[in-house]
């Protein structure tokens, strides 16, 4: 049983896991693919707990650059092949580290736009898969880059609302199920867009506060799932952005996130007792930074970027 | 693989030694990652004791029986480097050489089967047995798949991300493939029927061992605009049995309600009789009565 948050010792962690020239456990190979995604999980967790200065930023951001691809968009990692995942997380790192005049925004907002369908969907990259999941990331990056006016933000919405489910909740597309990850990606674009209205407050603040577990006061993602910490994000950021986050009890949610730590060798996991990963790392600061936990700096819950971060980009130019 | 130096061939024997295995068996249906301490285990469930082992050193590394293969997990860290590694640069070579090959084709010159092409089919399948979203590997079948017209290759294709799951029931990138697969078929060969109704059935069968997974049932539902009416009621019916056993688990509702309103839509369309009203709301009505009967059985499920 945790009582605090072992910040000391999740520094470390991460530190360790980003210095892994050689990559010799299983975890870090099998994951080489989206190392850009472990970058941004890692940074922004360092950058939560104000120690983002403990890495250096050249090397960070020149080996961001080189996984940008030819049309624009970035990969997971040196040599790969670009898509709108790894596009976003490569924005997001440089934002962190107020970088994003090195970039070609042209040509990075050109590559996002260009994957926009008819219908206002968006494609993760050339071969087509249409989620929201792409929706949420293409609207937030042209948000960070100032360029929204290049796609059709409209049809981009429409589409949206049209995967709105009786339940209240949405789906990866028209019709799928709701699911609490795609919920936050849509809620979290109506956010940025100026949308919310188009939301049933009521009754998705109901569904979201309903994944909330009576014993472990941790959170789940569906109806009959198991808790897991990196739901303390996707359910609380949308909880917050339509104004329903009252409707869960805060302090159990904070004691299951501490309990997920490990407090001998730092790093969070999905719930109590299980391995430690980046992912959950980043999710259970980022859940405790929206739950006001002190030392832990203000996280913007549609961006998912330190609110210090998001005020720079948006009143400057 | 170019030959080279010996100490660079030691490099990558296990890579050799897992694409032998694979080559020697092309009806592999399944594949996991073992802790060599259960190889002995294994065996004996086989039956076979241990003075007829191979003494190739391949035996405590890949287990394969009855088109079943075990990786020890042991040689993982490295396998999967070395594939990723080969892989890669056989996707440069085929980059930079494969236009030569489609011109040689166009020409109709006879070229022995391109070997940057089978080099990169080769070792993708490699990397993405023990990765299954390393999307750059996908990319690179798809690419090799487009220029492709008979439908062997991607029957083929269902069959490798088939095995795939089995390992990996939950891999995004791999039901994406298997959507791209079928998106192919659909736009130039008329076997899709059966294609889809195979496809449901492998959904039913992952879903079984891999409860409420979102990626598989997103999969089926994705399926049911391809389907027939026919197809659709049929679905409906054989999945009833499973779904009243598994009352916990809400994507497989969410899957009949997709069923359901398909049947609803259908009557929209020009062309629908009295008696497709009549069918469907009869369908309905069925639907509702036996909810609400296991509403009853099953409390605290209702969700």
């Amino acid at each position: 049983m945790a009582d605090k948050l072992v910040a000391g010792k999740h520094l470390r962690y991460i530190l360790n896991l980003m210095a892994e020239k050689k990559k010799e456990s299983f975890e870090s190979v099998v994951m080489d693919h989206l190392r850009m995604n472990g970058a941004y999980w890692g940074l922004t967790t360092l950058a939560l707990l104000d120690k983002l200065g403990s890495v250096s930023e050249d090397e960070v951001v020149s080996w961001v650059m080189t996984c940008q691809h030819e049309s624009g968009g970035f990969a997971g990692n040196t040599g790969h092949d670009p898509h709108v995942l790894y596009t976003l997380s490569a924005v997001q790192i440089l934002a962190l580290f107020d970088k994003l005049n090195i970039l070609d925004v042209e040509k990075v907002s050109n590559y996002i736009a260009g994957l926009q369908n008819e219908d206002g969907s968006f494609s993760g990259d050339i071969w087509g898969e249409v989620d929201t999941r792409f929706s949420y990331i293409a609207i937030c990056c042209l948000s960070i880059l100032k360029c929204l006016d290049k796609i059709n933000v409209k049809k981009a919405v429409d589409y949206i609302v049209s995967c709105k489910n009786l339940d209240g909740g949405f789906g990866c597309s028209p019709g799928a199920e709701s699911h609490a990850g795609q919920i936050f990606c849509c809620v979290g674009a109506l956010a940025i867009t100026g949308n919310l209205h188009r939301v049933d407050k009521d009754l998705l603040g109901w569904w979201l506060c309903e994944r909330q577990d009576y014993e472990s006061g941790g959170l789940n993602g569906r109806p009959e799932k198991l808790p897991d910490v990196c739901y303390s994000w996707w359910v609380l950021s949308s909880l917050i952005m339509i104004d329903r986050v009252h409707w869960i009890e805060k302090a159990k949610l904070v004691k299951f996130i501490l309990d997920s730590q490990d407090m001998d060798n730092g790093g969070i996991s999905d719930r109590p007792s299980y391995t430690v990963d980046i992912f959950h790392t980043y999710f259970g600061v980022a859940g405790l930074s929206l739950l006001e936990y002190p030392g832990v700096k203000t996280i913007d819950p549609a961006y998912a970027l330190p609110v210090h971060v998001i005020n720079r980009i948006l009143f400057t130019k | 693989m170019k030959q080279g130096p010996s100490s660079e061939d030691d490099c990558f024997s296990l890579l050799k030694q897992f694409e032998h295995v694979l080559e020697s068996d092309p009806l592999i249906d399944e594949v996991g990652f073992i802790h060599p301490s259960q190889f002995t285990m294994l065996d004996k469930e086989a039956g076979f004791s241990n003075e007829f082992q191979p003494n190739n050193g391949t035996s405590s590394k890949f287990w394969n029986q009855d088109h079943k293969l075990g990786i020890s997990t042991d040689i993982l860290v490295q396998l999967c480097k070395d594939a990723k590694h080969v892989f890669l640069l056989a996707l440069q070579e085929y980059k930079s050489h494969g236009n030569a090959c489609d011109e040689s084709q166009i020409k109709n010159i006879s070229c022995s089967p391109c070997i940057p092409e089978s080099d990169v089919m080769k070792h993708s399948q490699s990397v993405l047995l023990l990765s299954s979203d390393f999307g750059t590997a996908w990319n690179a079948r798809k690419l090799i798949l487009s220029k492709k017209d008979h439908l062997s290759a991607f029957t083929e294709e269902l069959r490798l991300s088939g095995l795939i799951l089995s390992n990996s029931p939950k891999s995004e990138s791999t039901w994406s493939h298997r959507r791209w697969i079928i998106k192919m078929i659909s736009q130039s060969f008329s076997t899709l029927q059966e294609i889809i109704t195979k496809e449901s059935e492998l959904v039913e069968s992952i879903g079984e061992r891999s409860k409420m997974n979102y990626r598989a049932w997103y999969h089926r539902c994705w399926l049911v605009s391809y389907m027939t009416i026919e197809q659709v009621i049929q679905e409906l019916n054989k999945s009833k049995r499973w779904a009243g056993l598994h009352v916990a688990d809400s994507s497989c509702f969410h899957y009949r309600r997709r069923l359901m309103l398909k049947i609803l839509e259908s009557l929209y369309v020009k062309g629908s009789s009295a008696y497709d009203k009549t069918e469907a709301r009869k369908i309905w009505k069925e639907e509702l009565d036996w909810n609400e009967e296991l509403v009853e059985r099953y409390v605290g499920r209702e969700v």
